[in-house]
């Protein structure tokens, strides 16, 4: 429940304050539940992209003027690297709040409860499949490249080998993904998936006050957030 | 001359899980006819990864045709060793039959005459040479499985490495693997296949290593390993000898008794049998 008030958080509240408090509150959560290393993963796999958002928005925002100073063809401008680095904390501080819930809650208890709160069993099936689809992928992923490899595919050294290694990857991965779905599916209905009956819920998961008043008191914050924006029209720096 | 050894060989694949291959020490021959089995889990993929560098010790050493395998790339490991995995799905991705089978030849920069070659014989070896043109995905499991066999075999690498080649395979499957053995073997290549099909290995191969949690606890030829002294050590692991074998040791054949054998030994018992 943090990580999903902070992802909205995140997304909605503008400009610096919101995506820095959010990215606070994620490390403290992060330090306090003992996923900070995830975290930490996550935040490494975005640099990349992050600096390329940095790069090209420093020197080719568009209409900028007030230059930082000037190397070769290029003018890097003040403007362009504020407006970079305020996408990019607000692009972390969503990134890490998402990343908070699915380190923090296991795929199994996440589809029990929303099962439980009314969310229909296709509905469960379709976010369960996608969520336990990742490490699979991932797996299958490592098993054909090795496959590929054992094979003479050279994907160490030089980048162009490395995207050209890529290729043989793409068919195995994609048809094998999509006939494990049908595989599933069918021996899902096998098993009678569509039966036009009420499911009995084989556990429930604890649910103790504290943690009730905790996810109110958030859902609360949130609607007040958001009212304070768009109706009181905070200044939000 | 040693083709593959093992020195001291650990793996283990997270710090602080069990060894997944544990202290192994081996040598094969150039040429020899190899059988690895044991449970599931008890260290076999994780060894013969080893061979062409797709996993690298966390202790040990091991020795490809002389040369420390710490030291080649699987690119160039893949020269030597050609590996063929359990699951031709996790392999075949191109268009036709025969630009699959060509994908290693040339990884391997073949010349295009050597490639055509070895790309037919490989074809012909496994019965596909009629398929060239067809799309791997409208073969069925059993002969994608035969068509990732041919494309390691047209790469002719000095040792062959099988992942349970016969896993799907009818009657005449595997005699077809069978037969790619025996050819490879009379050309001087190495074979090393892990297999769960005793009988397959019974008759296939000159000597049998058996795999428990890592380590090797049976090695010898398939006599040895099928005798029945050896049966505590197979069933501690999870494994049966072959019929034939159990039969034979019954009627005090040995474990690896012909068919002449078994009609000699069914006449003492029963007199003449019915077609003499």
């Amino acid at each position: 429940m943090i990580g999903l008030v902070e992802v909205a958080t995140a997304l909605l509240v503008g400009t610096w304050t919101g995506p820095l408090v959010v990215l606070l509150v994620v490390l403290a959560s992060a330090a306090g539940a003992q996923v900070l290393r995830g975290v930490g993963l996550v935040l490494l796999t975005m640099v990349p992209f992050l600096a390329s958002i940095v790069v090209i928005n420093t020197f080719l925002f568009p209409g900028a003027s007030d230059a930082i100073g000037r190397i070769g063809p290029l003018t890097p401008t003040w403007s362009g690297l504020s407006f970079a680095l305020q996408i990019s904390v607000r692009l972390l501080a969503f990134s890490l709040a998402l990343s908070l819930v699915f380190l923090t809650t296991p795929v199994d208890d996440l589809l029990t409860e929303l099962e439980r709160r009314g969310l229909g069993r296709r509905g469960v099936f379709v976010l369960g499949a996608g969520l336990r689809t990742i490490p699979r992928m991932a797996e299958r992923t490592r098993e054909i490249a090795d496959a590929q490899r054992a094979r003479g595919l050279d994907t160490e050294g030089r980048p162009w080998r490395r995207v050209r290694g890529l290729l043989p990857l793409v068919a195995p991965l994609v048809f094998g993904a999509l006939t494990e779905v049908e595989e599933h599916t069918l021996a899902l209905e096998a098993r009678a998936f569509s039966a036009p009956v009420r499911r009995t819920p084989l556990r429930t998961l604890p649910d103790r006050p504290g943690e009730r008043l905790l996810r109110w008191g958030l859902t609360a914050t949130l609607v007040a957030v958001l009212v304070g924006l768009a109706v009181a029209k905070v200044p939000v720096p | 001359m040693i083709e593959l050894s093992t020195e001291g060989l650990v793996h283990v694949y997270r710090e602080g899980s069990v060894r997944a291959v544990d202290e192994v020490d081996l040598h094969i021959k150039a040429g020899e006819r190899v059988a690895l089995i044991g449970q599931n889990g008890s260290g076999k993929s994780t060894l013969v990864r080893h061979f062409n560098g797709l996993l690298r010790p966390t202790d040990g050493r091991v020795v490809v045709e002389g040369a420390d395998a710490a030291g080649l790339a699987v690119a160039q490991l893949a020269r030597r060793v050609g590996l063929v995995f359990q699951d031709p799905d996790r392999q075949i991705f191109a268009g036709s039959v025969r630009a699959e089978v060509e994908f290693g030849p040339r990884n391997l920069g073949m010349t295009v005459a050597d490639r055509r070659a070895a790309v037919d014989d490989a074809l012909s070896a496994v019965g596909l040479a009629g398929d060239t043109d067809t799309n791997p995905y409208d073969l069925g499991y059993s002969r994608r499985k035969l068509l990732a066999l041919a494309s390691v075999l047209a790469m002719r690498t000095p040792v062959l490495v099988l992942d349970e080649p016969t896993t799907g395979q009818d009657l005449r499957g595997v005699e077809l693997v069978q037969r790619v053995i025996e050819e490879a073997h009379s050309a001087g290549r190495t074979v090393l296949a892990i297999s769960h099909d005793m009988r397959f290995v019974a008759e296939t191969f000159d000597r049998v290593i058996v795999m428990r949690t890592g380590r090797v606890v049976l090695d010898g030829t398939p006599a040895d390993v099928f005798a029945e002294r050896s049966w505590p050590a197979l069933r501690s692991t999870f494994l049966e000898p072959p019929l034939a074998a159990s039969v034979g040791a019954r009627l005090g054949l040995g474990s690896t008794p012909t068919d002449g054998a078994f009609v000699s030994a069914l006449r003492r018992v029963d007199g003449p049998a019915p077609d003499a």
